[in-house]
């Protein structure tokens, strides 16, 4: 075996509740997430807004990491090596349900089964949710591959579901036109 | 025709839930609609809720032959993108048929618009049926962007044993 694969066939993980002072790794990891979405501009959040929109008085989200042992950092010097970010959304049909927004796992530390680590330890906690639900992007075959293991339905394909945005100049065309109170 | 739009009370569940099935009616699936009037007093309206409501209602002379002034509603979560932050998910946004083409649906979502914004929100999102024509063109005409057909987003969902099995240990 190589060094590198010694090196990981030892790895232990250890996932928990992010805390503030993860918030810069956080936010290294979704800009380079952005990067391999092939989305590197649209990134635009800084660890001081996740700090205030995790842990204001009703969150925003919740975020779960993934952190190895300082012998088994990344080469840029990283233990905190992945994140999962969620947060709790409503269906009228169902009830409870948990949105998870990004799971990440550094290119260099895949195939140990984090981001089936973390992605389990959203679903456990769930609050008696019904439902985790995610989005996926239609090119991205290895990601699809995973959640469809996982059990996910892609009901874009199955039942015709789509995302629809209003952001910038046409969320505030749509605000100008709200009834005055 | 006059209309007002307010925030949901608790009070409010009932008309709600009337609407919610209503509106499963319309998406074909009023089978899949296992919500109650009570999980909606609990989840809208506890300490941490899961959801908030705005209500339409109309003067009680222009009620339904069944007697509701309550007639549309807007169901909202706030949601977060790690790339752009804050943002207001819409859930459900439903007008009785009877009260459509009045700028009833547009009002409900441009003030779903602007207590987004208020709340610092980057984002308005929400997912549509591919066949609902309707509210496709309606959307569409309102000026947003269908981010599946645009970008490739594929909305995924895990429940049941699926999800039991994914939460073991």
């Amino acid at each position: 075996m190589s060094s590198v694969n010694c090196h990981l066939f030892c790895l232990s993980v250890y996932y928990y509740r992010f805390h503030k002072e993860d918030c810069k790794d956080v936010a290294r990891m979704i800009m380079e997430l952005a990067v391999f979405e092939k989305m590197p501009d649209q990134a635009k959040i800084s660890h001081e807004e996740l700090e205030r929109d995790g842990f204001c008085q009703n969150p925003f989200f919740e975020c779960l990491v993934a952190e190895v042992s300082d012998e088994h950092r990344s080469k840029d010097g990283h233990t905190v090596v992945g994140y999962g970010l969620y947060y709790y959304t409503y269906s009228t049909w169902k009830g409870r349900s948990v949105y998870l927004e990004d799971l990440y796992v550094m290119p260099e530390f895949r195939g140990n089964g984090i981001g089936k680590g973390l992605m389990c330890k959203v679903a456990k906690v769930k609050k008696q949710c019904v439902r985790l639900q995610l989005a996926v992007l239609d090119w991205n075959s290895p990601a699809r591959d995973f959640y469809a293991a996982k059990g996910a339905q892609d009901l874009t394909d199955s039942e015709g579901w789509h995302f629809i945005r209003f952001d910038g100049l046409s969320l505030d065309n749509l605000v100008k036109d709200a009834p005055k109170d | 025709m006059e209309f007002t739009i307010r925030a949901a009370n608790v009070d409010d569940c009932k008309d709600i839930e009337r609407m919610i099935m209503e509106l499963a009616e319309c998406e074909k699936a009023i089978d899949e609609v296992k919500i109650t009037k009570r999980d909606l007093e609990q989840d809208g309206f506890s300490k941490n809720p899961f959801f908030h409501g705005i209500i339409v209602e109309v003067p009680e002379r222009h009620k339904t032959k069944e007697g509701h002034t309550k007639v549309g509603y807007a169901l909202y979560f706030f949601s977060y993108s790690s790339f752009k932050g804050r943002a207001v998910f819409m859930e459900d946004l439903y007008v009785m048929p009877e009260f459509r083409g009045k700028g009833i649906g547009k009002a409900l979502m441009s003030k779903v618009a602007q207590l987004g914004l208020a709340a610092g929100c980057q984002q308005l999102n929400f997912t549509v049926l591919d066949w609902n024509k309707p509210s496709l063109d309606f959307y569409f005409s309102q000026g947003c962007t269908d981010i599946t057909a645009e970008k490739g987003y594929h909305y995924m969902c895990c429940k049941g044993e699926a999800l039991e099995h994914l939460a073991q240990p």
